[in-house]
């Protein structure tokens, strides 16, 4: 899994790359950790490019979710297709992650 | 009545006399619990199931996250303990039987009063709450246990999801559409 940062105005999209699975999802939630540190207020992680998840991959993403809901931050999850669709739709998280269907949306959503 | 069928069907059962504990014709591996290929262990299982249920990497991930728990929960990574897989796949079903050595899932009934917590919270849209009850954790769960991959195996395995009597070994089933010929129905 790799993992990349753009910057676009106040928005940090992290762009992941690969698998995330048991053995690399916790790089995503150091990831973001450290840029909470940074005082980074705003995420959007783009999963355009993942094709594959499984719990540590799903339970990485409720960890960022609720630390930066509880720190007030924002954050948008974007792009999620294919499996990685499927697996949150069989833990019912659809709801629960503040999603998008595009980078673009996630921007304005961001502004909102 | 359809309710309480449904309802009846979405927890985790102990039911050592289920027949999808009856592995006649089944194929059977076995494996060390080495955390580093349960991937790997996965695959050499996945690759024997047609095409069509190989569907996006579904079926893999919902294996490999049973045979985690089994390395991980149960057999505590020692790769002196194996862990024993029983499997038949055909276009219409995936069965398998999976076993450890370990002391078995000993608060099974506390998972499924949290599961219905959960899916009773899912059905209010009270994602306030939720935020309680989106991870199952225990003291023993450490920062890499997402703590939800039997929410979803309960939903995947349409045709049953069953403990043994001593509760390291579990069975399941999944049954899939039958597609007409020619005529994909979606
Ligand atoms: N084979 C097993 N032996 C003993 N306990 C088990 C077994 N399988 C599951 N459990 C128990 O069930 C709980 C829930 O399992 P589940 O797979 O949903 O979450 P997890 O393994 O903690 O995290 P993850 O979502 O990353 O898999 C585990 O914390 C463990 O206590
Ligand atoms: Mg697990």
């Amino acid at each position: 899994m790799e993992l990349k940062i753009r910057k676009n105005g106040e928005n940090y999209i992290i762009d992941v790359n690969g698998e995330m699975d048991l053995y690399n999802s916790y790089k995503l939630k150091e990831l973001v950790m450290k840029m909470l540190e940074k005082k980074v207020e705003r995420f959007i992680i783009n999963l355009e490019n993942v094709d594959y998840i499984d719990s540590s991959g799903i339970g990485a993403l409720i960890y960022i979710c609720s630390t930066i809901k509880k720190m007030s931050m924002k954050l948008i999850i974007t792009n999620i297709h294919g499996s990685v669709k499927k697996v949150i739709e069989l833990t019912k998280l659809m709801g629960y992650f503040p999603i998008t269907n595009s980078i673009e949306e996630a921007i304005q959503q961001m502004d909102e | 009545m359809e309710n309480t069928y449904l309802s009846e069907l979405k927890e985790i059962k102990v039911d050592e006399g289920s027949p999808l504990f009856d592995k006649t014709n089944m194929f059977y591996k076995e494996f060390p619990s080495d955390f580093r290929q349960i991937r790997y262990f996965t695959l050499l299982i996945v690759q024997t199931a047609p095409l069509e249920i190989k569907e996006i990497n579904l079926l893999e991930q919902q294996i490999s996250e049973i045979i985690k728990n089994a390395v991980k929960h149960g057999n505590k990574c020692d790769p002196e303990r194996k862990v024993r897989v029983w499997y038949s796949f055909s276009p219409q079903h995936a069965h398998l039987v999976v076993q450890d050595e370990g002391d078995g899932f000993k608060d099974l009934e506390k998972w499924n009063d949290f599961n219905r917590k959960r899916l009773e919270l899912l059905s209010r849209h009270d994602f306030e709450n939720l935020q309680d009850y989106v991870s199952y954790r225990t003291l023993l769960s450490d920062d890499n246990d997402g703590g939800n991959a039997l929410f979803a195996a309960l939903e995947y395995w349409n045709g049953g999801f069953v403990f043994n009597t001593k509760r390291n070994a579990v069975a399941m089933l999944k049954k899939y559409p039958q597609k007409r010929q020619g005529i994909s129905v979606e």
